[in-house]
């Protein structure tokens, strides 16, 4: 039988893949591929500020980079971030789910309510914190000082050695559910007779939850490591609403230095080289995390 | 070893009435078989035993000592589940010496106790796989290897070879037994196959709904049923019962259905008007193609229905007087569908049930 449309090529009929591929793809490259292409053709160029002219000089950002402090100060706060947030929600996580895996009830009612604080826009989580972190009226501050544990003196986000937390606390309140998530769901879909199997091999709760649980689990807990962890080098917006990097840059990420680096300086090809280093570390650390813990999707 | 006692042991869900009233006496180094259909409360019961279910009323002894509010970790007894539930990330060697290692036993003691289990079982050479290498019926051992490395004084036995195929099912029945006759430990096995009730068991205990029906030697409880529904539980193909009315005649009592006449054993403790079930199993049926000279008179016949040839016997079911039939002959005659037959019950071995009571008379 003849198909009323046969005079259209082959590859824009229904039983060819490409049109069915093409718009997702045509997305993915006009909002994916192309700005990073666009990004590192970008940090290609040395920008003059005065000028504001753009010279071709492709190895110029790259040095840059590379002996740029603020720079390795912004790993070094990215991975103190990233990881103290990421050990935090995946405790809290896992111990929250393990409180919550029970049929009994009231317990599904729990699991919905966990949910809510990832409902919340990150932006407005900060500033939720932000009142609550404020030296004279914030209820966080406050209790604090009441336990001797802050000094009015040191107010938590303008203090160098505690803004960091300050921001890693709202992070954690704010993703920790979306662990107790995943850890639920892995939870919830072990099998129970290793379980009673181990009770009568003699297992207190602790070694089964450390011999069985754990290992049962671990794939799903790299994943959520994975997932997260991705997640936690990107922070940008605690930080931006929080403390916009300060004081000083104590709190400045890589992602927060490269949009100061755009919106303030306006140096768009430095920013770019800026904002590809993130990436790079990104793509590097979880390929080798993917490697060694043997994820599988 | 210990014995295990249960006495009054009740256990409900909500409303729902498992286990009411139940006593049980195993005595040490018995191998003792629950049996029943499924949702008897036989798993249950050996849950509760195990620790792995909370216990309503009741009480649970070892060796006379109350049991109840012992956690099942510290109840040393060792149990093979119906889906094995071995530890999927640990290799085999791990599984079995897990028990061993919680305790912090000596490397080199668990290192003997595993070499000496998987001997018996013979998984010398799986010690290092993972469960998902292994077929079924190495899982199987694995979970007994796991179970007997430990020196329990119970073995607990939840349907273990209900996943295995039947070749398997045969070939792991006689190596439990076998290890039952070294071992010499205290036994409870649950299972619905009556296969393996029968093959295995010291004692048989029959469940229904909760309550026990009869407890006894698997012989007695095939030759002696107290009940209607022991009777029909256990034999393969089942007992033949036909409900039928006591009549006499001439001072000669009959059990007298729609066109039929069936003699009764000389003794027997019926009057004439009672409503029985008059039971007799496919062996004690003898069946021909003449009138049997004890019938006096009064034949039994029938119409064949289907012949299925097992090797060593020939099982005839047929339509007697609108019941279906079954008689089992080890004689090689060889039947034609809708030919005449007669029938001849065993009257040494003739089962009767109260019509009420459905108890056995």
């Amino acid at each position: 039988m003849k198909s009323s449309r046969a005079w259209l090529p082959r590859w824009l009929t229904s039983e060819h893949p490409f049109p069915w591929l093409l718009p997702v793809t045509s997305l993915l490259i006009v909002f994916g591929l192309y700005p990073v292409l666009y990004s590192l053709w970008l940090s290609f160029f040395k920008r003059n500020p005065a000028t504001r002219k753009e010279k071709f000089l492709p190895s110029w950002n790259w040095n840059k980079l590379i002996e740029d402090d603020r720079v390795w100060d912004a790993v070094q706060v990215t991975l103190t971030y990233a990881s103290i947030a990421l050990f935090l929600q995946l405790a809290l996580g896992l111990a929250i789910a393990l409180l919550l895996d029970s049929d009994r009830k009231g317990f599904g009612v729990m699991r919905a309510l966990m949910t809510l604080p990832l409902v919340v826009p990150p932006a407005v989580t900060g500033m939720m914190f932000l009142l609550m972190y404020d030296s004279s009226f914030g209820v966080i501050s406050n209790s604090l000082y009441a336990l001797n544990l802050l000094s009015p003196s040191a107010p938590i986000l303008g203090t160098g050695s505690t803004a960091l937390w300050g921001v890693i606390v709202a992070d954690t309140w704010q993703w920790t559910p979306f662990m107790v998530l995943i850890m639920l769901a892995g939870l919830r879909a072990l099998p129970r007779e290793p379980f009673e199997a181990a009770s009568i091999d003699g297992a207190t709760a602790l070694q089964s939850f450390w011999h069985l649980t754990l290992p049962m689990m671990s794939k799903i807990i790299a994943l959520a490591v994975l997932i997260r962890g991705i997640d936690l080098f990107r922070i940008y917006d605690y930080v931006k609403v929080m403390t916009d990097s300060g004081p000083g840059t104590a709190t400045e990420t890589l992602t927060a230095y490269a949009g100061t680096v755009y919106f303030k300086s306006a140096n768009f090809p430095y920013a770019s080289a800026v904002a590809l280093a993130t990436l790079i570390v990104v793509l590097v650390t979880a390929s080798v995390f993917i490697k060694i813990f043997k994820v599988r999707f | 070893m210990a014995s295990v006692k249960i006495t009054d042991l009740h256990k409900t869900y909500g409303t729902t009435k498992v286990i009411e009233g139940l006593d049980l006496a195993v005595d040490d180094g018995r191998f003792v078989v629950l049996l029943g259909p499924s949702g008897c409360g036989k798993s249950t019961l050996l849950r509760m035993i195990a620790g792995l279910e909370s216990i309503t009323a009741g009480d649970v002894l070892f060796d006379d000592k109350r049991v109840n509010d012992v956690h099942a970790k510290d109840r040393n007894i060792a149990m093979v589940f119906q889906n094995y539930a071995l530890y999927a990330h640990m290799s085999v060697r791990k599984n079995m010496a897990f028990s061993m290692r919680l305790k912090k036993t000596d490397k080199k003691i668990i290192d003997e106790k595993v070499k000496w289990a998987s001997s018996i079982l013979g998984l010398d050479d799986y010690l290092d796989r993972l469960p998902k290498e292994l077929s079924g019926g190495q899982r199987q051992r694995v979970a007994m290897g796991r179970a007997i490395v430990r020196d329990p004084d119970v073995f607990l036995f939840d349907e273990p070879l209900s996943n295995l195929d039947a070749k398997l099912r045969v070939q792991m029945r006689t190596e439990i037994k076998d290890l039952h006759q070294r071992l010499k430990t205290t036994t409870i096995y649950v299972t619905h196959d009556q296969i393996e009730a029968m093959t295995m068991a010291d004692e048989v205990v029959i469940m229904r709904d909760g309550v026990i029906e009869q407890s006894g030697s698997p012989m007695e409880i095939y030759d002696r049923p107290n009940n209607l529904f022991v009777a029909q539980f256990i034999g393969s193909p089942g007992m033949n019962i036909i409900e039928c009315r006591v009549t006499g005649e001439n001072g000669t009592l009959y059990g007298a259905a729609e066109g039929l006449q069936l003699p009764l054993p000389s003794g027997a403790n019926v009057s004439v008007g009672q409503n029985i079930y008059y039971g007799v199993r496919p062996e004690h049926f003898r069946s021909s193609r003449q009138v049997a000279a004890s019938a006096g008179g009064k034949a039994i016949a029938g119409a064949v229905r289907v012949v299925e040839p097992t090797g060593p016997e020939i099982h005839v079911y047929a339509k007697l007087a609108g019941q279906d039939i079954c008689s089992i002959s080890r004689e090689r005659v060889i039947w034609d569908p809708g030919e005449e037959i007669f029938f001849d019950p065993d009257l040494d071995h003739v089962h009767l049930f109260d019509g009420v009571s459905k108890k056995a008379l």
